[in-house]
């Protein structure tokens, strides 16, 4: 560096030009070119008795400077010049040349040289730019349609992260300027080194303008720019972007180009109204997350008197003075199969908190899959006044590594449904078996069945087939508790009918975990 | 133990008034006689003064924690204690297991239930005084002092692990045992948290003592928590009384 540095001004910018991608390679190449050119037209003046053609140096130049650029090119100009003067024009082997008429034809050769050169090289920066052009529409394309499928921060924010990444050519770390978490998490790949994170909090805190204007050197020497993304936007967040290791000169020079693209990306993302939808989707996680909780609290406080009356009517159902009443017996089993219904729903909207609340953390435990069927079948037991329950498992199931409580919730769900749906005296079906890398199990009932529209909204929350309305009672929560479960569980749910009045089957599929062989060769002695 | 064959008397504590008037009508009303705590200083003061052969505690009390509350009660007493809870986590659960709990019931819940598995704890109880070591479970007998499994009139030839995983639930037949503590038990602590282990042996020994094992009678699963042994058959206590 040292050593750069005690070169003057115009010369150290030559020989960085020289440097850059097809300097030294390009002056080497032309070097090559010109000699292989020289070789042939020797071969064509020893063997078919020719004169040279001056011209052909003309394909050297033009080469070079397509490939290489202008320096490259007036190199192959130089050389080829030398190269007939010196093997082909009286006297030879010096660069003398004789025949005035040649001298012209040389310095002629050498001006269209230099010409054709700097055309080939505007020709190439412009098909260049255009490619670069094509390349920026592109990803700004792939970019808006990801903002389009974008439904939290967190996706838009992922969105903004790539797209910098792509423009920049670096990696990217972007981080949301106010995270749920206090501190604001980088969102892409990689770690962020330590004290590139306190000058992102400094520049999220609106603390550090101009102390971030410097790059920041990283522990290993790596150097870290501290941006936000727009100046006038705070809600952009902002990005640390990993420059690698960099000279000074380098440095000042990447900086100023990451800086213009920077901007660049930014005024695109303030055109778009990237801000508005930011705040749009944060108020929408803020109201869903306050409803959660309302949701949660309110279920909490109802479960303490349920839990008196579901008791109290028990008690009542099996007194003897009322149980000899048939008329009282009937009131008070209305009053105890009604508090169970209604303790049911209260679950239901707790699992779908839980469920948005985004506390569902599966417990992967091995598993029997018989064991969880059974438990969900037997919870149900109650449910299948009406209706018989066949279950056929195979005998020998592998183990499956799953949050088994989750999974007999999911369970325990669809078997609801199915009851509900299904008329008296029908069979319901349950079969399990395994179906190539994961393990199945079906549902099946003789009840309601699917019309298309049903199929088509199933798995949203609170849809409710339009038939079943006013008819049945439900909060159409079910099937999308069943689906979160089992998807968070690495499962699948997928509903089929033949039509309305056919009847259902609910199909789970749950992963077998790759090493389960190894662990099932357990030996039991 | 004289009184408990008359009317067992059980100690219903919950701070809420609603629940504790319709446990005692339903207990009265099954031939117990019960006690009220309304909270966690009051059931153990009660518990020491008083014969009680059952304990229906509430986990939410005002003063003290109700694991508290059971741990305390098991420092000098291994009376039955039931836990009520609005609570269902699995993890919370096994603590209260772990700490000595007979059986855990979630609130809401019916009456009948709560009856049936106080019936279980108090018949265990009743065994575990009898000092009988052979037990029947449907077709199953398992003899603890002679260290004998038979299936009807079959002697069964069980591995180490599998005589030790049934001996260890026929020790409190009808409680759950909980998965950390029966792989403790067989397989030493280093094995915790192996469950396949336990399942793998659960299996094997299901596939001799149960008629199906994929719908066991026998050896009994509860979901996240552990397994248990379902209650022994009547006749047994008829015959060791």
């Amino acid at each position: 560096m040292s050593r750069v540095r005690l070169l003057p001004e115009s010369a150290i910018r030559w020989t960085r030009a020289a440097t850059q991608p097809g300097g030294v390679g390009g002056v080497v190449g032309a070097l090559i070119l010109v000699t292989g050119v020289t070789l042939v037209l020797e071969v064509v003046k020893t063997f078919l008795n020719l004169p040279p053609i001056v011209i052909t140096y003309m394909i050297p130049v033009l080469i070079a400077a397509i490939r290489w650029g202008f320096l490259s090119a007036m190199v192959a100009t130089m050389a080829g010049a030398a190269s007939a003067a010196f093997f082909f024009y009286q006297p030879t082997h010096t660069l003398l040349v004789e025949d005035p008429a040649r001298r012209l034809g040389l310095l002629l050769f050498a001006i269209i040289a230099v010409v054709a050169a700097h055309l080939a090289v505007r020709m190439r920066r412009e098909s260049e730019i255009v490619r670069k052009r094509e390349k920026e529409i592109g990803d700004l394309y792939a970019f808006s349609r990801r903002l389009a499928g974008s439904h939290s921060t967190a996706d838009i924010f992922d969105a903004i992260q790539r797209h910098l990444s792509t423009v920049v050519g670096r990696k990217v770390a972007l981080f949301e300027p106010r995270g749920p978490a206090g501190r604001s998490e980088p969102i892409g790949e990689g770690d962020v080194p330590e004290n590139v994170r306190d000058a992102v909090a400094a520049v999220i805190a609106g603390k550090a303008d101009v102390a971030a204007r410097m790059p920041i050197a990283a522990d290993h020497g790596d150097l870290w720019l501290v941006r936000a993304v727009s100046p006038k936007t705070p809600d952009l967040g902002v990005v640390a972007i990993d420059l690698g290791q960099q000279t000074p000169e380098s440095e000042e020079e990447i900086r100023a180009r990451i800086e213009a693209v920077l901007h660049d990306a930014a005024s695109t993302l303030e055109q778009i109204g990237l801000a508005h939808a930011i705040t749009e989707v944060r108020m929408r996680a803020e109201s869903e997350r306050f409803r959660d909780a309302l949701i949660g609290s309110v279920s909490h406080e109802l479960r303490t008197p349920l839990a008196s009356i579901l008791g109290a009517a028990t008690v009542l159902c099996n007194a003897p003075a009322v149980a000899g009443e048939a008329r009282l017996a009937a009131l008070a089993n209305v009053v105890r199969d009604e508090s169970e219904r209604l303790n049911n729903e209260i679950q239901n909207l707790l699992d779908a908190t839980r469920i948005t609340g985004e506390a569902l953390q599966p417990k992967l435990e091995w598993a029997e899959f018989a064991d969880v069927v059974n438990a969900a079948v037997e919870r149900r037991r109650g449910r299948f006044g009406a209706q018989a329950v066949e279950v056929d498992l195979p005998a020998e199931m592998p183990l499956i590594q799953v949050d088994a409580v989750l999974i007999e919730k999911a369970l325990g769900q669809i078997l609801a449904n199915s009851a509900k749906y299904s008329p008296p005296g029908s069979t319901i079906r349950i079969r399990g078996w395994r179906d190539g890398d994961m393990l199945a199990l079906a549902v099946s009932d003789q009840g309601a069945g699917l019309s298309p529209e049903d199929s088509a909204h199933l798995g949203e929350r609170f849809f409710r087939g339009s038939r079943h309305i006013q008819s049945t009672p439900g909060s159409g929560l079910g099937f999308w508790i069943a689906n979160s479960f089992v998807a968070a569980n690495g499962g699948t749910i997928e509903a089929t009918s033949a039509g309305e009045d056919k009847g259902t089957t609910v199909t789970m599929r749950l992963p077998i975990p790759a090493n389960v062989e190894q662990m099932e060769s357990i030996s039991s002695e | 133990m004289s009184d408990a064959a008359t009317a067992p008397n059980v100690l219903v504590v919950d701070d809420e008034l609603q629940i504790r008037r319709f446990l005692r009508s339903g207990f009265e009303l099954d031939g117990y006689s019960v006690s009220e705590a309304e909270n966690g200083r009051e059931a153990i003061r009660t518990a020491t003064l008083r014969p009680t052969d059952l304990i229906i505690l509430d986990l939410a009390l005002p003063d003290l924690d109700g694991s508290q509350v059971l741990e305390r009660i098991r420092s000098w007493s291994n009376v039955p204690i039931i836990i009520l809870s609005v609570k269902s986590s699995e993890q919370e659960k096994v603590r209260l297991f772990e700490l000595g709990a007979d059986d855990y019931v979630t609130k809401p819940f019916g009456m009948a239930e709560l009856l049936a598995r106080s019936k279980v704890v108090l018949r265990r109880k009743a065994r575990a005084t009898t000092g009988d070591s052979v037990i029947r479970i449907d077709r199953l007998k398992i003899d603890l002092a002679a260290r004998n499994v038979f299936l009807g009139d079959e002697r069964l030839t069980l591995t180490p692990k599998e005589y030790r995983l049934l001996q260890i639930l026929a020790q409190y037949p009808g409680n759950v045992v909980t998965h950390q503590e029966l792989l403790k038990e067989i397989w030493g602590l280093p094995h915790i948290n192996d469950t396949h282990y336990l399942r793998i042996v659960v299996r094997k020994l299901r596939q001799k003592i149960e008629s199906d094992s994929n719908r066991p009678r026998i050896l009994l699963t509860e979901l996240g928590v552990g397994y248990r042994l379902a209650p022994p058959n009547e006749p047994a206590d008829a015959q060791a009384n």
